[in-house]
């Protein structure tokens, strides 16, 4: 199969899942998050949490609504444009999937329609039921997702009959070796992507000087997780790379930290790869950094490089590298704005601070942004391989036209395109026009017509 | 153990076409209305339970791939362009239906557009997907070898238009059960031009299976028994539905179109097993190892009941007439103030206050 067609596929699989992945990235956490407020109005019966249900509910619907129409998209690509893959591992990854599907698929689809449109037509106890399915239908899903996809990065429990992939010990296949690091990573990057999107658009109300008791229990809320679960995920990104990729995957690390020779014990902040002549063109290093992230306090560590893989199964630098920068820059602006957070709520300045919130509202997509950036870097990093070592992306590949192939590319992109504009434009409205009034407040009053345009 | 997951695999996609195509034939049924009030109830209606209906065809479509991966990776890269277009429709409608149903009121003319004619494509690509499955596949060595457009043909058209006026008949069966009022009438008259030309398109198409790769040999006298039966049935359903379009209990319409279209999937099963790709691969060839179906059976065959509690859960919610949400008012706030609120009505709430109630 040419080039043409394997680089065609697999740009179209890369932006489906991208953009399939935005949603769950913020519906996960924020169906969690519904629940937890629905729970929370039927404990304490105060308005301000209906409110607060009633408005992201709405955002809910819409993100959550599309991220199951491009996931639909996705279950049929891979017999689509990968039918020599989907016929070579179907044994092992499609159960995997099945079971999505049984477990949490249709959990989630009986009872969002109770979710969303149950209020004032069923009891106010069956729409917290619910929620509460809903949430646990997405976090089961998931698990059977980052399972389906750590075997693919690190395939154990299986034999190769007549080039066909069977389960021999599906213990092994659920639980291989990258599942458990690969999945609280994950877990935890969805809750705090939508941690963040919560966290910016209560700051745009604070920002504004709207929506004060709806918006100050938000941040504080979303702030506060975001406070307990990062430390999290630094501890269980580090035994990603650590416990993971270096073992499994050396070509993925090597290529992500950007280094050729194996000889940097520093720390590469900014490269520009040059993937023919094996070199880096631009490189600007803190020196020991890498040798302390390896663990070795002295310094003198060096980091392993590219160089030592076979050409031929050499991932590109470029979006490996870069993918993983998006991730790790990310997550230190995110440590910042938390640090800064808890200060300011210690000198209890936390609600008043204007330029905090405008800076908060600037960060409403980077947890979206970091959990594709680390994406990439998974995906990238382990080509040219589509089941880790075993079975090349090249040969997975359908017997297609190439126009057959172009005409399907352009089609998503157009229509992608369409709805990720539709989808922002439905958020900023929403979220100007701000939730209903929970109580006779002056909030009654029809809200000013925002002045300047913040970005969201 | 192979030929029972095969039944696993067409419980889904008969789940499917029962499903969704009552909610794809009403986005078909929107296109011909043009009243507002009546257009935003039909989408309400299926907003409650598309989801649900439209993961029954990821379940055939992972269900295939699991059981059946020979025959999942050469029917899709067969069927590529109905497939694409097929999905390209499902995400404008889906999309179109939330965001239709969180808009204040009425129906937003371009996803009204978006819901109906992304319903009334995919079910036409869906015909032709099936038609062109039918009409044969070029496989070679377990992968498809034939060409791009290989699935378009006559016949595949045929099935396509024939999907079209089926769902159809489905959607304005199920608007029957859910409607009062000039909704529920036009449904009526709606589902009995599209019941009339479903009848002659699959007669049609029945009559002309002879003359594809498939053929219409019945191998066995069982065969031939269980499809004299299986037509009569389906024809019996089809004058049920007939009758239902214009009298009462409001049930009948659905009755008898459930019934023609259970009667109608089993016929074509009845004539095509073992075969799962015509017109030569079968089950046997086309399934996966002996350890998959264990965990298949056990794993997923296992929660299928309860896959059909939550289907029928998601329906008995909202059960009886389609009735307006009877929003509580949030606490401390008076009547006069809600309706001087300046943020419109709540979400999925239409602004009208008469006529759709029952």
């Amino acid at each position: 199969m040419s080039d043409t067609m394997v680089d065609l596929s697999r740009w179209q699989f890369a932006l489906t899942i991208a953009f399939h992945m935005t949603f769950p990235a913020i519906t996960v956490g924020l169906a969690i998050f519904l629940a937890f407020v629905y729970g929370a109005y039927l404990r304490t019966r105060k308005p301000v949490y209906l409110q607060i249900f009633r408005f992201w509910k709405r955002i809910f619907a819409v993100g959550f609504a599309l991220g199951v129409v491009a996931g639909t998209v996705i279950t049929f690509e891979f017999g689509l444009n990968w039918g020599p893959f989907a016929s070579a591992t179907g044994p092992v990854i499609g159960p995997i999937i099945g079971m999505e599907v049984v477990t949490a698929f249709f959990v989630e689809a009986g009872f969002i329609g109770v979710m969303l449109y149950g209020d004032g037509r069923v009891k106010e106890r069956t729409v917290f039921l619910a929620t509460v399915l809903v949430a646990i239908g997405t976090v089961l899903s998931t698990t059977w997702i980052i399972a389906a996809n750590s075997w693919l990065q690190t395939p154990a429990g299986y034999k190769i009959v007549d080039g066909q992939f069977q389960p021999s010990d599906w213990w092994q296949v659920v639980f291989n070796p990258s599942f458990g690091w690969r999945f609280p990573h994950m877990l935890l990057g969805v809750l705090i992507s939508a941690a963040w999107m919560i966290t910016g658009i209560s700051a745009y109300y604070l920002a504004r000087g709207r929506e004060q008791a709806f918006a100050r229990r938000t941040l504080s809320l979303a702030l506060g997780v975001l406070a307990v679960l990062l430390p999290f995920q630094l501890d269980v990104g580090d035994h990603v790379a650590g416990s993971y990729v270096g073992p499994h995957q050396l070509s993925k690390l090597e290529a992500l930290e950007g280094n050729w020779d194996s000889t940097n014990t520093g720390y590469n902040l900014f490269v520009i790869p040059d993937m023919k002549n094996g070199r880096d063109k631009v490189k600007v290093t803190v020196p020991k950094v890498g040798s302390w992230i390896a663990k070795d306090l002295s310094g003198n560590t060096p980091t392993p490089g590219l160089a030592s893989t076979p050409k031929d199964e050499r991932p590109n630098m470029w979006p490996t590298f870069w993918g993983f920068r998006v991730m790790f820059y990310g997550s230190m602006l995110m440590f910042a704005a938390v640090l800064t957070g808890l200060v300011l709520r210690l000198r209890r300045r936390l609600y008043s601070t204007t330029w905090f919130h405008r800076f908060l509202v600037w960060l409403t997509p980077i947890g979206v942004l970091a959990i594709i950036g680390g994406w990439v870097t998974a995906e990238t990093g382990r080509q040219p391989w589509v089941v880790y070592g075993q079975l090349r992306t090249a040969d997975g590949v359908s017997h297609l036209s190439t126009g057959a192939v172009v005409f399907s590319v352009v089609g998503f992109v157009l229509i992608y395109l369409i709805l990720a504009l539709t989808w922002v434009a439905y958020v900023v409205r929403q979220v100007r026009r701000g939730p209903l009034p929970s109580d006779l407040e002056p909030t009654l009053l029809p809200p000013a017509e925002p002045v300047a345009e913040m970005g969201v | 153990m192979d030929d029972a997951w095969f039944a696993i695999v067409m419980l889904s996609v008969s789940m499917y076409v029962l499903l969704d195509g009552y909610d794809l034939g009403i986005g078909t049924l929107l296109l011909l209305d043009r009243d507002e009030r009546r257009r935003r109830e039909m989408v309400e209606i299926v907003a409650t339970a598309w989801d649900g209906n439209e993961t029954w065809l990821i379940l055939f479509g992972v269900a295939a791939w699991a059981g059946l991966p020979t025959a999942y990776g050469v029917m899709l890269p067969a069927l590529y362009i109905p497939l694409i277009v097929m999905l390209f429709s499902i995400i404008a409608r889906g999309a179109a239906i939330e965001l239709i149903s969180t808009a204040n009121d009425g129906v937003p003319f371009r996803w009204g557009l978006a819901f109906g004619l992304g319903s009334l494509i995919a079910s036409f690509t869906q015909g032709v997907a099936i038609g062109g499955l039918l009409s044969g596949v070029t496989v070679t060595d377990g992968v498809f070898t034939g060409h791009t457009w290989d699935f378009l043909n006559a016949y595949s058209v045929l099935t396509g238009l024939a999907t079209v006026v089926l769902y159809a008949t489905a959607g304005a069966a199920f608007l029957r059960l859910k409607t009062e009022g000039p909704l529920r009438d036009r449904a009526g008259a709606a589902g009995r031009v599209s019941l009339g030309f479903t009848a002659v398109l699959s007669l049609v198409a029945a009559l002309s299976l002879g003359a594809t790769p498939t053929g219409t040999h019945l191998s066995s006298p069982l065969r031939v028994v269980f499809f004299v039966i299986l037509v009569v049935v389906a024809v019996a359903g089809g004058v049920v539905a007939w009758i239902g379009f214009g009298r009462r209990p409001d049930r009948l319409a659905l009755t008898g179109v459930v019934a023609a279209e259970v009667a109608g999937l089993l016929a074509l099963l009845d004539i095509l097993v073992p075969r799962v790709v015509p017109p030569g691969l079968t089950i046997g060839e086309a399934g996966a190892p002996g350890a998959t179906f264990v965990v298949l059976l056990v794993g997923i065959g296992l929660n299928i009941p309860l896959v059909l509690f939550y289907s029928w859960y998601a329906h008995h919610v909202f059960r009886g007439k389609y009735r307006e949400p009877q929003l509580a008012r949030p606490a401390g706030l008076s009547a006069s103030a809600q309706a001087l609120r300046p943020s419109g009505p709540p979400a999925g709430v239409p602004s009208t206050t008469d006529g759709a109630v029952s």
